[in-house]
């Protein structure tokens, strides 16, 4: 995030697009509530009626999949009614003349509004709020990034900040509210194909020559592969290209990525499989050798919040006697000592000195500061005490481009992949609910939100759409794409439309990622978990399908060593 | 006059801690402890969403409780300033459970009191206040936006005075 999650409250106008805090983060979430508190002007971009879109003072309910048409329709009218703020342009910016052409005729919120289903007269209202309220903050989500198009729809909501001024201020700036807790820090410490810790790029040649001498071995200068790349690498590339050894961590491909068929086809094929997680997984039922590790409360360790905010985290207990686990860091330490390459660390400080002493952007968030001050904000260039870091980036208009200038893409929509057909004829949209995270490697072990909710999980559809297939609350439902089908529970909820059903990603039964397309972003490489086509079905013999949840159930339970004794639903009346 | 728990719709984000720690409150720490399917899940409040509202419905605690009125079964009574159900006498009519007009009352199956057939003995389920819970309503204790506040004689003054301000700024000259 430009901005930290602490100035959400204080802005004028927050512009949450695609972002459902309610349900993916309740404590950023408390944030926006706050800011409404406060008098802030909400606007919500959502498809569905989500928690933000209740208490917004516009709820833009876009069409699933018109992201970039509708932001930079916004644009058009922001530009089109001289909103613009043209000193912050002329001083701090470049291409503002090549995205004005662009957006000029074929964005007018008149051309847009049969693909973005939203009134034109709405769009403008939106436009002027948020380019003239002073100080407005955007949030985006999932919604944004998890489509074919999505690195350019973030570009297009900064050229709408770029032209309003809404950078390098408090409480403005724009804000991936990122998907998973610490999926920052897996970013800053270089968990990417691309980059060293402190995003210091593989391919430039001082860069790999400082790791180098740091860690004393010759290191590639190729970009790696990326994680949704995996299955092509396995199953399309030549023999020589291909992958053979997949070590995961933390992670569980063989639920959370799309096109689940494929990905369990290309596990089978890898010659080693490796999960090291806190609990056994489906991706585990493939592993060769399994590396069970400590979980969050069993270790130390620096996270990064989504608003580059560093916080330590301590270890709360022992994990049990008998359990032989070990932390993170030790197993990487002893499979890397393993592999000829000692590494030997005595705590989690040591790896955070060395982390931070080869990045010029953390290098003053000491451990002493982390302790002292709780959260330190990179970038932090100096050890001195004084420096505490940075709540908000692009000071004075300066952007982290070689001339100093925020740039503006111009960049037409483009439709998602897979459009709704004659077999398929709904739009399947991954989704969040609260109370369950990520894979459900750690919610679905604990006891109380497991009560909450349990497989197979529901489907959310609009109450028409349930009447024409005659199906009511509660009841199975089997849901179908192209490339595989699941069975889950029936949820009618007018805040979703017709054309679209939602279902949450951490179920075994209920797993959506059956029907997910493996449809990718081609920079970031996110998949579209947005968007496919899907059909729902009438299950007749709910009896069949009821037993049939109950069982498989027991099925994946037992595969994975949990004990089923007494194993019962609780009853949803 | 009665208490009672009341949830805001422009705070509540619909997130069910307070369904959670309702259980928790009345199952007690015990609930950590024991088999994972060894206790009851029965809130006694449920967060109710629509278009325009997310919010937690339960009980408001009446003065003549229509729930208590019905009762065969001298279930439901009065205790210091709380409308509670008394399981053991509940003979599971559901006759609260329409009455009430707030569908504040839900009939729950018990998991391990089996009937004389061998089938789940069914009780009412409603709000009691966390009588006997050390910090009052749980539900409001642990709300990450502080959306339920317990409303007691003074505040519904409050509500009042505010409401009867309001009218006669309303009021003109005939």
């Amino acid at each position: 995030m430009s901005n930290g999650v602490h100035e959400i409250e204080d802005a004028a106008l927050l512009f949450v697009f695609g972002y459902n805090g309610a349900d993916s983060h309740p404590i950023v979430a408390r944030r926006i509530v706050r800011a409404k508190q406060k008098g802030a002007t909400i606007i919500c971009c959502d498809p569905r009626r989500i928690e933000t879109a209740r208490i917004a003072d516009m709820h833009l309910q876009l069409r699933n999949g018109s992201n970039l048409a509708l932001v930079n329709s916004l644009a058009q009218v922001i530009i089109e009614e001289g909103l613009t703020d043209d000193k912050f342009i002329e001083e701090h910016s470049s291409g503002f003349e090549e995205f004005k052409e662009l957006v000029r005729v074929n964005y007018t919120p008149e051309r847009v509004s049969a693909v973005t289903q939203i009134a034109p007269e709405d769009i403008r209202r939106a436009a002027r709020l948020y380019a003239t309220s002073g100080r407005s903050m955007i949030l985006y989500g999932m919604g944004v990034c998890q489509f074919a198009q999505a690195v350019n729809v973030v570009k297009g909501l900064a050229n709408l900040a770029i032209m309003t001024g809404n950078f390098g201020r408090w409480g403005v700036g724009i804000g991936p509210v990122r998907g998973q807790n610490n999926v920052q820090g897996a970013c800053d410490m270089g968990a990417l194909p691309n980059s060293y810790p402190g995003y210091q790029n593989v391919t430039v040649p001082e860069i790999q020559a400082k790791f180098e001498k740091a860690w004393g071995v010759k290191l590639p200068n190729k970009a790696g592969i990326a994680l949704t790349q995996v299955p092509h690498y396995v199953l399309h590339e030549p023999e020589e290209k291909k992958i053979r050894c997949y070590y995961v961590f933390g992670e569980d491909p063989a639920q959370s990525d799309p096109d689940l068929p494929e990905v369990r086809e290309a596990l089978s094929k890898i010659d080693l499989v490796i999960l090291q997680d806190i609990y056994m997984n489906k991706t585990g039922q493939y592993a060769d050798v399994l590396l069970p590790s400590t979980g969050w409360n069993e270790h130390d360790g620096v996270f990064s919040c989504c608003d580059r905010g560093f916080q330590r985290i301590r270890k709360l207990v022992d994990p049990p006697a008998d359990a032989d686990v070990l932390t993170d860091w030790d197993i990487i330490s002893r499979i890397s000592t393993a592999m000829g390459y000692p590494m030997k660390y005595n705590n989690t400080e040591e790896i955070w000195n060395e982390v931070i002493s080869l990045c010029p952007g953390f290098i003053g968030a000491t451990y002493e500061k982390l302790e002292k001050y709780g959260n330190i904000q990179w970038p932090c260039r100096s050890a001195d005490m004084s420096d505490k870091g940075t709540s908000f980036l692009h000071k004075d208009g300066k952007f982290a481009n070689a001339d100093g200038r925020a740039r503006f893409s111009s960049i037409e929509w483009q439709k998602p992949t897979e459009l709704e057909n004659d077999e398929f004829p709904i739009i399947l949209s991954t989704v969040r609910e609260v109370g369950h995270y990520s894979v459900r490697t750690m919610s679905g072990n604990c006891r109380l939100l497991r009560n909450l909710e349990d497989e197979p999980g529901w489907v959310q559809m609009n109450p028409e759409l349930c009447s024409d297939l005659g199906v009511r609350h509660g009841e199975l439902v089997k849901v179908l794409s192209k490339r595989g089908h699941c069975i889950a529970r029936c949820l009618p909820t007018e805040r979703v439309k017709k054309q679209a059903v939602y279902m949450t990603y951490q179920w075994w039964i209920g797993a959506c990622n059956e029907l997910t397309i493996a449809s990718l972003d081609p920079i970031s490489n996110t998949p579209e978990y947005k968007y496919c086509a899907c059909r729902v079905e009438k299950i007749d013999d709910q009896a069949w399908a009821e037993q049939y949840v109950l069982d498989e159930y027991v099925k994946i339970r037992e595969s994975m060593g949990i004990d089923v004794r007494g194993n019962k639903r609780g009853e949803a009346a | 006059m009665n208490g009672y728990v009341q949830g805001d719709p422009l705070l509540c984000i619909g997130c069910r801690t307070c369904m959670i720690a309702c259980v928790v409150a009345h199952e007690g720490k015990r609930i950590y402890e024991i088999d994972p399917d060894g206790y009851d899940f029965h809130p006694k409040l449920k967060v109710v969403k629509t278009w325009l509202v997310s919010v937690p419905v339960q009980c408001k605690h009446c003065e003549n409780p229509a729930c208590q009125s019905v009762c065969k079964s001298e279930a439901i009574s009065r205790v210091d300033g709380a409308v509670v159900v008394d399981r053991e006498k509940c003979i599971g009519c559901k006759s609260c459970a329409d009455a009430c007009p707030f569908g504040a009352v839900q009939m729950v199956p018990l998991g391990f009191v089996a009937n004389p057939d061998g089938s789940r003995r069914v009780v009412a389920n409603k709000c009691d206040l966390c009588r006997g819970v050390e910090g009052g309503p749980a539900c409001r204790r642990v709300c990450p936006t502080a959306a339920l506040r317990f409303v007691e004689h003074d505040d519904v003054r409050a509500i009042v005075a505010s409401k009867r301000a309001g009218t006669v700024a309303m009021t003109r000259p005939i």
